[in-house]
């Protein structure tokens, strides 16, 4: 009854269906503001006892915090444009993303941690990579969907090999672009955001095939011929032998899986992680945050956390699937992709399984441009899940 | 439903799912399974175990004076590595601490070393040369300073025999040492410093090997919370060390240091004789051992030993050169003699053979014989049956007392013949037996390692000997001729000189044989409050009955108190009438050495303090050589100030 009701109450208020702000979908925003919370707490746990750049205990947690909210408004402001309109927008701004990507490899961008992959304003550092992955998903959605709803009906094997060019092309650039930093776990989640988008396009089986073989050998070709610099090929590789190097990446992957084997079921408590108090995970506010949730709130809040992501995920997945065209679908799916191979790779290297690389945790991992870019995500999805009526 | 692929949209929300899956498994591996590796991992991680080492006891004789302290100096250690890298390092270092390039590579090569830690090259160096090497840093690649805490001698090479070393502790002796795990319940076990660690010093023979347990004391334990850089947050825990316990030994400082000194001299004196008008060599003399017991508690006063080594350069570890320099000589000094040189005991065995022919009636005081300076075996004989006195000497009628104040062979000869014709009586061993009960062919159990057992033989052992090596035991019979020698002391019979000490110890004291000690007490410095005191230890009874013990006193008085005592001239001058002796003099032949000069002696005799022996190798006469160094020692036992020792010649044999 109290359904029916309900329902009726919806009904009656919501005259006009196709009102998008009726279709926000509040289980996503509640599960991302919970992991975004989570992750403010955890840098403060993580960095309280240093003195950042600032002065007090809470500097990157007051930071983490505004990156946040800054990341919210984003959110509000991505999903507040109907994403058909953002089609039209989506060649200008992929032009601008190669320009910035450009820029960034040239003398205006800034190195740091052996990657020339930040421009420095004031006292920020922006990482252009992190929005271009919001760029690229909706470059290639609209591309991919503007053709089918030109009336060529995408379905299985329906992407032809002239398309599934241009897509390679589309995706190629910035991904070389970002090989000149170098950093290749950006250019992973890039790979991931194509491959995944080009599978639920209709991409043909043979032509996935190839493109999959191909990646391997690019991936192979990168290693071998030392396009990325001694430490970041070691980091990549010491989780196939954690006892090799243990000064250097070897201590890191050690260090980060006694600080969440050591957090057992229930965990040490907030703020009473050793691990995390002595600073035994280097870099554990940014890339190794996961280790703070695993040793202080142990399995039970690890396995809550990835719950979390994973009725981010399902939402999206959900919003894929009831949006109501392709370009819908697939800005979606781009983000499930982004969103899941970052999600699988932090939280796996952390935990041994991964190689590392510096892939930030979206939401929990301390950083602005990737907060944002996480914040944007969430946005696509919304904006396609309020309009999968109209 | 837009046009995009259901079939696929699902492939990759199954594809999700799965990666969750792994995620949740990992995790579960990770926080559940294998948690308690990773709890362990986690403390070790942030704690550090810094252990300080306790100071080790000191070392001081009976009445307070140190033997052995402990001092700080700085060493100068050279990192292995870098030596290989920069060798010029090496010539530098070489020169400036006045070491040749090979001896300091050689140090380097040294597999005692640890090869995780820089080599000590030199210790003690002086501070200017350290100075210099700070100021030349740079040129000095890989050579670093380090303070070292070592063991220091007040008192020189003093004792350095019965005190022993301190090195470090190696891989065998740390197994010994090795505490029983601990039972725990701990999840994870509280690290600590234990007593014995591996390079921590350990005493390495006499009284430092023996009290070593007591002398080191209890390292410090400070368990510190580190951060991942190494930095300390905050100290966990922290204990002091305890300190080892100072030792206070029975020695008497200046008591040993006479019997050293009288040693060094008596031997020297020897070597400016010739042998014999027939060998016009002079006597070798190269080494001796003295030894002073307290017959009422079998206090050891004295142990002497020579040649002897100086312990400070055991200090920070020995170098190799000085090592092989001390183990290649061929007189030994590492051994100490007292305790560990066997000699045969000559004329001095005839206190047991006296004692064991009056106790069982063989003879009576009063039996007398007519030395004529040759005995031969009664009955039928094989082998050799004739023995002469040494020196051939013709000394007439004697009875007991005048045959141990003169010496005479030819008595005691009589009296090895006659126990063996009456074996029936009294058993194929009699004289044995009564070695034994004085404590001779058996340790006497002195605290101190590396005591020989001596020996006194019997025709059961003879046969077992032969059994065993025929080759270095010809002859597996035991006949009348080594009775004969068995009772003056030759033959296969061995003493060390404490064994010698003790027998006329527990003769002085009536009968009571005691375990000799070297330690009166340990005690908790700077007050010297006492720990644990040592107690003297009874280990057998000798029955000596006024009538046995009577007639033996006598002789061993005349020895030094009459004119035809074989040591009257060497005691020329000594007051005897105040301060009483008693002693005998013993010649002992070994083939293919000059002769052994013995000679052991009591006092005062009425109420005996001092048992004194004295053993210098290849030195002639007992009389000659080895009675004047007891005299000296006697001299200041009697309070008085010492001599010079001048060896006599042309002394009675025995």
């Amino acid at each position: 009854m109290t359904d029916l009701v309900g329902r009726s109450a919806i009904a009656k208020a919501g005259r006009d269906p196709a009102s998008a702000w009726r279709h926000v979908d509040l289980t996503l925003v509640l599960s991302t503001v919970s992991i975004c919370a989570l992750g403010v707490l955890m840098v403060f746990s993580a960095t309280r006892h240093r003195l950042g750049g600032g002065t007090t205990t809470t500097y990157y947690m007051e930071r983490q915090f505004v990156f946040a909210l800054l990341g919210v408004g984003l959110m509000v402001l991505v999903a507040v444009v109907d994403y058909r309109r953002l089609r039209d927008l989506s060649a200008v701004a992929y032009v601008a993303m190669l320009l910035i990507l450009a820029a960034v490899v040239s003398p205006l961008g800034r190195n740091s941690k052996g990657a020339q992959a930040w421009f420095q304003v004031g006292s920020y550092e922006l990482q252009p990579s992190e929005i271009s992955k919001i760029v690229l998903i909706v470059v290639l959605a609209s591309y991919i969907g503007a053709r089918s709803s030109a009336g060529e009906r995408s379905a299985v094997g329906r992407l032809h090999l002239r398309r599934f060019l241009v897509i390679l092309v589309l995706a190629g650039l910035p991904v070389g672009l970002i090989m000149l930093q170098p950093d290749l776990g950006t250019a992973l989640v890039f790979g991931a955001i194509l491959f995944t988008v080009l599978v639920v396009a209709g991409a043909k089986g043979r032509h996935l095939a190839v493109l999959g073989m191909a990646a391997v050998v690019v991936v192979a070709a990168v290693l071998h011929f030392g396009v990325l610099k001694r430490f970041q090929q070691d980091r990549l590789t010491v989780f196939l032998d954690p006892t090799q190097k243990v000064q250097g990446p070897g201590f890191n992957l050690n260090q980060s899986k006694i600080a969440i084997g050591s957090g057992g079921i229930q965990g040490k408590g907030l703020f009473k992680g050793t691990q995390t108090n002595l600073a035994y995970v280097p870099e554990q506010h940014t890339d190794f945050i996961f280790t703070a949730v695993g040793e202080e709130l142990g399995f039970v809040g690890s396995a809550l956390l990835l719950v979390l992501f994973a009725l981010v995920l399902w939402r999206t997945w959900r919003t894929a699937a009831l949006a109501s065209d392709a370009t819908g679908s697939l800005l979606c799916i781009g983000v499930l992709a982004m969103f899941m191979f970052q999600l699988f790779e932090n939280v796996g290297m952390t935990m041994g399984i991964m190689p590392i690389t510096g892939i930030p945790l979206p939401f929990m991992s301390y950083g602005g441009s990737a907060m944002l870019a996480s914040w944007a995500g969430i946005g696509l999805v919304l904006n396609v899940h309020m309009r999968r009526f109209a | 439903m837009n046009e995009v692929s259901r079939l696929r949209l699902v492939i990759v929300g199954v594809f999700v799912m799965s990666l969750f899956a792994a995620l949740l498994g990992r995790l579960w591996y990770l926080q559940v399974l294998d948690s308690p590796t990773f709890v362990r991992a986690a403390v070790q991680n942030q704690i550090r175990v810094v252990c300080e080492p306790a100071p080790r006891g000191r070392i001081l004789d009976r009445s307070g004076a140190v033997l052995v302290a402990n001092a700080v100096s700085q060493a100068v250690t050279l990192d292995r590595t870098s030596a290989t890298k920069h060798p010029e390092v090496v010539d530098r270092l070489a020169a400036l601490l006045g070491l040749t390039t090979d001896v300091v590579r050689k140090e380097l090569a040294d597999p005692r070393y640890s090869p995780f830690k820089p080599v000590p090259i030199q210790a003690a160096v002086p501070f200017d040369k350290v100075a210099f090497v700070m100021e030349h840093a740079d040129n000095f690649l890989g050579v670093d300073v380090l303070p070292l805490h070592g063991r220091a001698y007040p008192m020189g090479t003093l004792a350095a025999n019965l005190l022993g070393y301190v090195g470090e502790m190696n891989a065998a002796e740390l197994k010994d040492h090795q505490p029983r795990a601990p039972q725990t319940d701990q999840a994870v076990p509280t690290p600590g410093c234990p007593d014995y660690g591996l390079g921590d010093g350990i005493g390495k023979g006499g009284a430092e090997a023996v009290y070593d347990q007591a002398l080191r004391g209890h390292p410090g334990v400070a368990r510190l919370e580190v951060d991942r850089k190494g930095r300390v947050l905050r100290v966990l825990s922290h204990t002091d060390p305890v300190p080892g316990l100072d030792l206070y030994l029975t020695i008497d400082a200046n008591i040993q240091k006479t019997a050293e000194e009288s040693l060094v001299q008596g031997l020297s004196q020897a070597r400016t004789h010739k042998v014999s008008n027939a060998d016009p060599r002079n006597f070798i003399a190269p080494a001796g051992a003295a030894t002073v017991l307290d017959p009422r508690d079998g206090s050891v006063l004295a142990l002497a030993s020579y040649p002897t080594y100086d312990p400070a350069k055991f200090v920070g570890g020995i170098s190799l050169a000085d090592f092989d320099r001390l183990n290649n000589d061929p007189n030994h000094p590492l051994v100490d003699r007292a305790i560990a040189g066997q000699y045969a005991p000559g004329s001095t065995f005839k206190l047991v053979t006296a004692t064991a022919a009056l106790q069982r009636g063989l003879i009576t005081p009063n039996t007398t014989i007519t030395d004529t300076g040759v005995y031969t075996i009664g009955g039928k004989c094989s082998g050799r049956c004739q023995f002469h006195n040494a020196g051939n000497e013709v000394l007439g009628r004697v009875d007991l007392p005048q045959a141990i104040t003169r010496s005479s062979d030819v008595y005691f000869y009589g009296v090895g013949d006659r126990f063996w014709q009456q074996r029936g009586q009294f058993g194929t061993m009699p004289i044995q037996e009564e070695a034994r009960a004085f404590g001779l062919d058996q340790r006497t159990g002195i605290p101190l390692s590396g005591e020989a057992p001596g020996r006194v033989s019997d025709p059961d052992r003879r046969k077992q000997d032969h059994a065993a090596r025929p080759g270095a035991f010809p002859e597996a019979n035991w006949f009348a001729g080594d009775n004969v020698n068995l009772a003056v002391g030759q033959g296969q019979t061995l003493v060390t000189p404490l064994q010698l000490a003790n027998a006329y110890a527990t003769f002085a004291n009536g009968g009571t044989l005691y375990q000799p000690r070297i330690a009166l007490k340990e005690a908790r410095a700077p007050d010297g409050s006492p720990e644990a005191t040592v107690n003297p230890t009874v280990r057998a009874h000798v029955d000596l009955p006024p009538a046995v013990r009577q007639p033996v006193l006598q002789g061993l008085e005349g020895v030094v108190s009459s004119s035809t005592g074989t040591a009257f001239r060497a005691f020329q001058g000594f007051p005897l009438a105040t301060f009483p002796l008693a002693g005998k003099t013993g010649t002992a032949q070994v083939t293919g050495k000059q002769d052994t000069s013995v000679f052991v002696a009591f006092g005062p005799v009425d109420a005996p303090q001092y048992a004194v022996s004295v053993v210098l190798e290849q030195a002639g006469f007992g009389a000659d050589a080895a009675a004047p160094v007891a005299r000296r020692i006697f001299e200041v036992l009697a309070g008085l100030t010492p001599g010079q020792i001048q060896v006599q010649t042309g002394g009675t044999s025995a």
